[in-house]
């Protein structure tokens, strides 16, 4: 496969347009689809499902050579990484369209993951990132980011792990605490951990050969996503910024919130076209089943979902890319609401499915495993319609 | 974007001359604050009311990609454009079907005004199913006798004429024996008794046809040909539709005083308790900090928000040209909003919303509101047929077996027509 042309920022992302102007018309530049039909294209030339189940048993989902292979030749790690240190320099809506094809497959390999980690080192200090971010283009590092702990929360409040020891230049950090729900945590070379400073939570850039720290696998309910349980003893950590700003952390969560409901909405689309697909060559009573209405309104409203679920998560990264205030109100929306759509359509697949989604070689648990388990990370959709009423007055 | 081709440089190109005509025609014929005397007949005469039409026929014969430029030219000069050949849906129809004289009679009159139209569609036995209707028309020479009743029709009151859609062949199966006809409602035949609605209001009406007659030269399309005319009259329809639900407010309100737009229909009740008025209901009656209260308007928000921006991008594809199936799911996604919003305002008022009238008037906005969500999810096509659509017209499902579809409509099981009590 030839290397597609990647794109500069500057080509889709007008810094100076007003959101209304970018998201009026809301439209897709050819170039857009183009890197559309390519991820898609690789997506499918190389996690079949055959593929994606024969991860699912590997004692690791990560193969070097092909995730080097995906920065060598699609340059999907450096995607949102600056040019000046060997990325594309592209933005949230060329990353939304990346991961919405990955969820399509449910992808194992720890992309989503790497890209959250890379949305947080592009807003620290590039005395601290740039580096960093170099080697996660050029596909040498694995990256992830370890926010929440035992008990489950993902905003600030639920950081405990401490940060002490440090400077305001950055030096002589030291983490202790417990991380836990971190995603691909085990094949991450780099961890971007979110912890306490007497300034408020601030995120640290974790070696993950670093002394002091120890992880183990969480036995997991979603076969196609990795969780792993950090623990960090007095381990050295550099800060992304410093001193710590919690402001930018939760603008670092609330990018990372649309970035997963832009997966969500491709895992549901896969699963409603499975749906229908099927809908349409089962007979039973001498027809298709898509005929009854019972089967039809269930793939209907599951249409109305899906493609409500997309618009939701576009539309925050054109929010995010145009740095609207609306970023505020969209990203825990998005969430909430592409984690809803996801399950319900999940649910509606392995229903119009029948007997067959019941069985372990059907990929219809699979679908259903990703999006009942992704609701609840990064935060449960009651959580974040709270959050959002919070935002809108309440 | 795409790459310029060939036909975009010549719609370029005209696009400039089209654009320096409009505006050579309006600094002779404009005057600022109203036009001028006789403005909408010079207007119509000129063609620049309907750009797309024929030449012939009140148009300028241009591509309907440049229905824009004569509108920003008009916009410009603080007129506003007619754009007959968008919502004009009688005489967009009359142009598809119509003989030359009936072109020559009608579409001028519709173009200026001086007669409208209501459409004579539904019927009580025939709502979701419109081609099982039973109005019949008669031949009787050189005219047709119509029998029945129709039903919501909104503006009958106004109108001059109704699209009339009836059987005149019973021995068919019931798509192939009907006729579309431009029925004048001056006469005796017919009686337009407006309907006492659940909401208080009578915006729709039932006609009533007693031995009404309509000139064979009325008549559009085939005899027997009617569903096909009909067809093409849904479609104009739906092109107000679409265009009401790109356009501001302001542009939704139909030039023809048909129906109102669905866009039209949802709109005083997301003015009333649109938006952030939940909220200040919500704090006003010291509900703010209410786990369940938060969820259910953090929900209700997120439909609606989810809601414009499907139509965002349904937007976005009908600029390209593309038909956007998702166009499909704002009536279905509306009616969600507007049942969600009653039942959240319903829970925040508590025992106040068993109140009604001046006793206490926001439990009457919130009940009158709770009716008018039905409109959304019954008028215009019922939440359960626009789910067959998505299922069958987007999706690709097939369709259920219909078991009157080969049967001559005389002998299919009919709906007896429902009696209201009055």
């Amino acid at each position: 496969m030839s290397a597609p042309k990647m794109l500069t920022s500057g080509q889709y992302l007008g810094s100076t347009g007003r959101l209304e102007a970018a998201v009026g018309t809301f439209e897709f530049t050819d170039d857009h689809e183009a890197l559309r039909s390519t991820v898609r294209a690789f997506v499918e030339e190389t996690f079949s499902e055959a593929q994606v189940r024969r991860l699912m048993a590997a004692p690791s989902a990560l193969e070097r050579p092909v995730w080097e292979r995906m920065a060598r030749e699609l340059g999907l790690q450096g995607l949102v990484v600056p040019e000046e240190y060997g990325g594309a320099g592209a933005g949230p809506v060329e990353l939304a369209i990346v991961l919405e094809e990955f969820g399509r497959r449910l992808v194992p390999v720890p992309l989503l993951s790497t890209a959250l980690a890379t949305v947080a080192l592009a807003g620290g200090d590039p005395a601290v990132t740039a580096g960093r971010l170099e080697a996660v283009a050029e596909g040498r590092v694995v990256a992830t980011v370890a926010l929440a702990e035992d008990d489950g929360g993902w905003d600030a409040a639920g950081v405990h792990c401490a940060a002490v020891g440090g400077d305001r230049d950055g030096d002589g950090w030291r983490l202790t605490g417990t991380k836990s729900f971190v995603p691909d945590g085990l094949d991450a070379d780099l961890l971007v951990v979110a912890a306490r400073t007497d300034a408020g939570v601030g995120l640290f850039a974790v070696d993950s050969a670093a002394d002091g720290l120890s992880r183990s696998a969480l036995e997991v309910f979603d076969l196609t996503r990795r969780l792993a349980r950090v623990r960090l003893d007095g381990v050295a950590a550099t800060p992304l910024a410093a001193p710590a700003d919690e402001a930018a952390f939760d603008r670092f969560l609330d990018a990372a919130r649309i970035a997963v409901a832009a997966e969500q909405a491709g895992g549901a689309d896969f699963a409603l076209a499975m749906a229908v697909g099927y809908a349409k060559e089962r007979v039973q009573f001498g027809r298709a089943i898509g005929s009854f209405q019972a089967i039809k309104h269930l793939c209907a409203d599951a249409f109305v979902d899906v493609e409500s679920a997309r618009s939701a998560a576009y539309y925050g990264a054109w929010a995010l890319a145009q740095d609207s205030p609306e970023v505020a109100t969209v990203a825990p929306l998005a969430k909430a609401f592409c984690s809803e759509a996801f399950f319900a359509t999940a649910q509606t697949n392995m229903q119009v499915h029948g007997g067959i989604s019941f069985t372990y070689e059907h990929p219809a648990h699979l679908y259903y495993r990703r999006a009942r388990s992704g609701a609840q990370l990064w935060g449960s959709p009651r959580t974040h319609r709270d959050l959002l009423a919070t935002r809108i007055g309440l | 974007m795409t790459a310029t081709t060939g036909a975009d440089a010549s719609a370029q190109a005209s696009a400039e001359q089209v654009r320096a005509q409009v505006a050579a025609w309006l600094a002779e014929n404009w005057q600022p604050g109203g036009g001028g005397p006789r403005w909408r007949e010079r207007l119509v005469d000129s063609g620049w009311a309907a750009p797309t039409w024929p030449v012939e026929w009140f148009g300028r014969g241009l591509h309907r990609d440049l229905r824009r430029v004569v509108a920003e030219e008009f916009t410009r000069v603080g007129a506003k454009p007619a754009a007959l050949d968008v919502t004009q849906l009688f005489a967009n129809t009359i142009l598809a079907h119509g003989t030359d004289e009936q072109k020559k009679s009608f579409v001028r009159p519709l173009a200026l005004g001086e007669h409208q139209g209501c459409l004579l569609y539904s019927e009580p036995g025939a709502g979701s199913d419109l081609a099982a209707l039973q109005t019949r028309a008669d031949r009787d020479g050189d005219t047709w006798v119509v029998n029945g009743q129709k039903v919501w029709t909104s503006g009958a009151r106004e109108a001059t004429h109704g699209f009339l859609v009836a059987r005149t062949d019973w021995d068919v199966p019931k798509h192939r024996g009907l006729t579309f006809f431009w029925l004048p409602l001056d006469q005796p035949g017919v009686d337009i008794r407006p309907i006492h609605q659940v909401t208080g209001g009578s915006e729709f009406n039932e006609v009533f046809l007693t031995d009404a007659v309509v000139a064979d030269s009325h008549r559009l399309g085939a005899v027997d040909d009617g569903w096909r005319v009909l067809q093409t009259a849904l479609g104009f329809e739906r092109l107000i539709m679409g265009a009401a639900a790109g356009g501001s407010s302001r542009q939704r309100r139909r030039a023809d005083g048909g129906e109102t737009t669905l866009a039209d229909r949802q709109s005083p009740w997301t003015r009333q308790i649109g938006g952030a008025d939940y909220v200040e209901l919500a704090k006003k009656v010291g509900k703010a900090d209410d786990p369940v209260t938060r969820q259910e308007i953090a929900r209700l928000y997120t439909l609606e928000k989810v809601n414009a921006w499907n139509s965002l991008r349904a937007r976005a594809d009908a600029g390209r040209g593309a038909a956007s199936p998702l166009a499909s799911i704002g009536k279905l996604a509306m009616s969600r909003i507007v049942h969600t919003g009653v039942s959240v305002t319903t829970n925040l008022l508590g025992a106040a919303s068993v109140l009604d009238g001046d006793t206490d008037p926001v439990a009457a906005e919130v009940n009158r509101s709770s009716f008018a969500a039905f409109v959304t999810s019954i008028g215009g096509g019922t939440d359960q047929i626009q789910r067959n659509i998505i299922g069958e017209r987007v999706l690709g499902l097939p369709r259920e077996p219909e078991v009157d579809k080969f049967v001559p409509f005389r002998e299919v099981r009919k709906a007896q027509a429902t009696r209201r009590f009055s």
